[in-house]
């Protein structure tokens, strides 16, 4: 009974305290994070608040600049890249465009844009995992950054006009070129990494790794860098600690989030809104025509509240769509071989001798589940937000000896299989497309007279 | 052989590979600049200032089963001692004896330590490294006879003595990282005893401090990964939610809008399949069947990848609805920054990497050149794409059909079926004279 009672009265004063422990914990764990002071005060919209928030936004809007690097943008350069980074990312709220841009207001707008940031993903988690100190020497299984170059082209390209072929067979043969320097200088840095590793074995205090990186022996070698690796590590392990704080107590900040967020002043019409990003917005018989590049004035004027406010947003051209058209065309080209290539086999087969009797029923059924299944994985893969169950991500190399007992971890033998294979697939591809090239142009050439076309040799 | 317009697409595209190329190739740099300074031999450590390591005393009694001396070791270490003191003693004998035999004796060892100190660094580290031999005493005692009258003060026989190399006798001992009992013979000679990974890498060791906060490093990682998956998230999670709701009811906007940043990765997402439709359709294309079910089969599965691509087709379609009709723009930067997505597009289960173990350096060479093999192939099918895109239209547009166009042909030929490096022929056959 007393017990109880005593609990009873703790408990308020704890309440009290988690808030500000939790925004505390975060803080801690986002760079350049306000105090939780700030916070109560951004709530209340008093405008000592809105400098720091609008710094904490740009420094975790945009996490590639190195600490302190965001001091050389001035405070409407912060504020401008903080408005276009949230409505890149489809910040709701249109309140925060309107913000004047020497970013001497707005506490309130950017507390519950930085309380949106952290609801729709792990942020304090990516963002350490983005700056993580690399301690041991690291190589990418996967291929995602192989897919570097498509993308619409950087548009800060001199405006040449007119362009001589042979620059281009110039540029080429330089590509080439810099490939074979490429895959010279990585096979030397694999020999290097094997010897260092093969050097230290056995001095790494964690027996699963075994021996030093190239990281810990630089940290052997030159103290004074050791010194601020360490110092980096220890810096990472606070802000780490910090966000496991913030995992434990993050509730609170929830609950009082929903009182900070104004009462909705719309007409009751428009709520239940859908969060799976589904388009719930279709105009019937609206035939945008792909080819064309829209600019700002269009005829699809779609938002009509958007219409009857004045526009707050410089009107930029998109050419958004436009960046989309390659892809377009690519998935269009795929689909006619795919076409082309079934109609022929399916005319071939009905041409041919298979495929007649009773049993025939039977087996095709036994076919058809077959391939579905074959073709499962694939089919989840391209699916919206699907994806293979392919090793993702960096790996810290390990040397281990050739008949060691199985450990945690990807063994390369595994990998280079699977590079191999995809390798010659991707050979196949390319092959296909210079085939297809080489057919093109021996019918524009074709039709002509008197001339003899001797190909290269074959390899 | 002029073009227009379209190229600065295709020059924009070939700078970008590039640069791309360019920007690989400084980071390896960067990596073996690194790698080749480690092993080389070690400069002497400039600034001496004391590390927040355990000082020389508390060496002693941790040494990690790598820095134990072997009783190899302690066997030369005990061999070199005698060897020390009897020169001692000699040195001692000789003095008393007179001063006629010791210079000569001092301008021997003189003659002589100079020669083996200018090889003293393969020749002692070849030492340091080797078994006892008998050659061993006598050479040591050459070497060591010229600062013989310091050796009594020093701690020859303590285990992880910190002298480091370069050290003159008599000055202080630089803290250091390194453990090496191979050393008390580099400094006993005083000649700079260079440090080399191959020889001595085996002996080193991290210092206490590195190794608690690399530890409790990844212990956090582990906790970090750990609670994604935990139940009391879900309570956060749902809060979360009606969060996110809340903000959209009092949007401006109706409904829900797609963000510029959903839809370039759906774009990337599409890309990718995109590109794994066209491999499985090459392995089926190239695939020779044997018999009328394999061939059946084989049909079966180019239908069904028909249907697939159509349906990407269709998300692809709605998509650029989404983007004219929201006017989504402009597309963020030109360039995605690539380190703000994580890969695939899903969050990492594990935030911290995880191991990659090879066995040889063979294969770490394999395993990395095929890496670059894949990127290159990518890269390629993209620019043939581009290319292809741009110049065949080029050569059906232009009507002239005199040399300059045979020029043309011969050069977008080469690019774009011998991925330039190779070149065809063309011959024109004249009529004979009437």
């Amino acid at each position: 009974m007393g017990r109880r009672r005593r609990r009873r009265r703790v408990d308020p004063a704890d309440a009290a305290r988690a808030l500000p422990e939790a925004i505390a914990a975060l803080s801690q764990t986002l760079p350049a994070g306000p105090s939780p002071e700030t916070f109560r005060r951004a709530k209340f919209d008093r405008p000592e608040a809105a400098p720091a928030f609008w710094r904490l936004l740009f420094c975790v809007l945009s996490p590639q600049l190195p600490d302190g690097a965001s001091a050389s943008f001035s405070p409407e350069a912060q504020v401008r890249s903080v408005k276009l980074a949230l409505r890149t990312q489809g910040y709701p709220r249109r309140a925060l465009a309107q913000l004047p841009d020497d970013g001497s207001q707005g506490g309130r707008e950017l507390l519950l844009a930085l309380a949106w940031l952290l609801a729709r993903e792990p942020l304090p988690e990516r963002l350490l995992a983005q700056n993580r100190v690399q301690l041991g020497d690291e190589m990418h299984v996967c291929e995602c950054e192989a897919l570097a170059s498509p993308g619409p082209p950087a548009p800060s390209v001199e405006a040449d006009g007119c362009v001589d072929i042979r620059h281009l067979q110039w540029l080429m043969g330089k590509l080439r070129f810099r490939w074979r320097n490429l895959m010279a200088s990585q096979q030397e840095q694999c020999a290097l990494l094997g010897k260092i590793h093969s050097y230290t074995r056995g001095c790494h205090s964690d027996r699963s790794l075994g021996h030093l990186s190239v990281t810990e022996t630089e940290l052997l070698r030159d103290p004074e860098g050791g010194r601020q690796l360490l110092r980096r590590l220890q810096r990472e392990n606070a802000r780490l600690q910090a966000a496991l704080e913030w995992r434990r107590r993050e509730l609170v900040f929830w609950q009082w989030m929903m009182s900070v967020c104004p009462v909705t002043t719309l007409p009751s019409s428009w709520g239940g809104p859908d969060f799976s990003g589904a388009l719930a917005f279709r105009k019937p018989g609206l035939c945008a025509s792909l080819a064309s590049r829209p600019t700002g004035d269009t005829v699809l004027d779609a938002c009509p509240p958007e219409a009857s406010q004045p526009t707050f947003l410089p009107r930029i051209p998109t050419p958004a769509a436009g960046a989309l058209e390659p892809l377009v065309r690519e998935l269009q080209a795929l689909q006619g071989e795919l076409r082309e290539a079934v109609e022929a086999r399916r005319a071939a087969w009905e041409a041919g001798v298979g495929g007649r009797g009773p049993e025939w029923s039977a087996a095709r059924t036994a076919l058809r589940e077959a391939v579905g299944q074959d073709l499962a994985a694939l089919r989840r893969a391209c699916e919206r937000g699907g994806s293979l169950a392919q090793p993702h991500g960096p790996r810290r190399l390990v040397r281990t000896e050739a008949g060691a007992p199985r450990g945690p971890g990807l063994r390369a033998p595994e990998v280079i299989e699977a590079l191999r294979s995809r390798e010659a697939r991707l050979e196949v591809v390319l092959r296909r497309l210079q085939g297809q090239c080489r057919q093109e142009l021996a019918r524009l050439v074709g039709a002509l007279p008197g001339l003899v076309w001797i190909l290269p040799p074959g390899r | 052989m002029l073009l227009a317009g379209s190229s600065r697409r295709l020059v924009a595209e070939l700078r970008d590979a590039l640069d791309s190329c360019a920007e690989r190739q400084r980071q390896l740099e960067r990596s073996l600049r690194v790698s080749r300074r480690l092993l080389r031999a070690w400069e002497p450590a400039e600034t001496l200032a004391p590390e927040p390591t355990p000082g020389p005393e508390t060496n002693e009694e941790a040494p990690s089963a790598a820095c134990a001396p072997s009783p190899q070791d302690l066997k030369e270490l005990e061999l070199l001692t005698q060897a020390l003191e009897k020169a001692v003693r000699v040195r001692k004998g000789l003095s008393k004896a007179g001063e006629g035999d010791a210079p000569s004796l001092k301008s021997g060892s003189i003659a002589t330590s100079p020669a083996t100190r200018a090889s003293a660094p393969p020749s002692t580290s070849r030492r340091a490294g080797s078994r006892a031999s008998e050659t061993e005493p006598p050479r040591g005692i050459r070497q060591t006879r010229v600062p013989a009258k310091d050796l009594p003060e020093r701690r020859l026989l303590s285990v992880g003595d910190q002298a480091c190399m370069g050290q003159r006798a008599g000055a202080t001992k630089p803290e250091s990282g390194l453990r090496n009992e191979q050393i008390v013979l580099s400094a006993a000679s005083q000649a700079p005893e260079a440090f080399t990974l191959k020889d001595k890498g085996i002996l080193l060791q991290l210092p206490e401090a590195f190794r608690k906060a690399s530890s409790r490093n990844s212990r956090l990682w582990a906790q970090l990964s750990s609670t994604q998956t935990s139940d009391s998230v879900d309570a956060a999670t749902t809060a979360k939610m009606q969060f996110l709701q809340k903000m959209q009811t009092t949007s401006g906007w109706p409904g829900s809008r797609l963000s510029a940043t959903e839809v370039e990765a759906e774009v990337r997402h599409l890309q990718k399949a995109c590109l794994l439709l066209r491999l499985r359709m090459g392995e089926e294309l190239t695939a020779d069947p044997k018999d009328w079910m394999q061939e059946y089969r084989c049909l079966l599965t180019l239908e069904e990848l028909q249907a697939i691509v159509g349906q990407c087709l269709h998300r692809l379609r709605e998509l650029c609805t989404a983007v004219v009709e929201q006017q989504l723009g402009p597309w963020p930067e030109g360039r995605f920054p690539r380190a703000s997505l994580p890969c695939g597009g899903e969050a990492d289960p594990t935030w911290s990497p995880q191991l990659l173990l090879y066995s040889s350096t063979q294969e770490l060479q394999t395993l990395a050149s095929l890496r670059l093999r894949v990127a290159m192939l990518h890269q390629q099918i993209h620019l043939e794409k581009v290319l292809m895109a741009e110049l065949l239209p080029l050569v059906s547009k232009q009507e002239p059909l005199g040399p300059p166009w045979l020029a043309l042909c011969r050069a977008v030929h080469s690019l774009l079926c011998e991925g330039g490096q190779r070149f065809l022929t063309i011959l024109r056959e004249d009529k004979p004279a009437d």
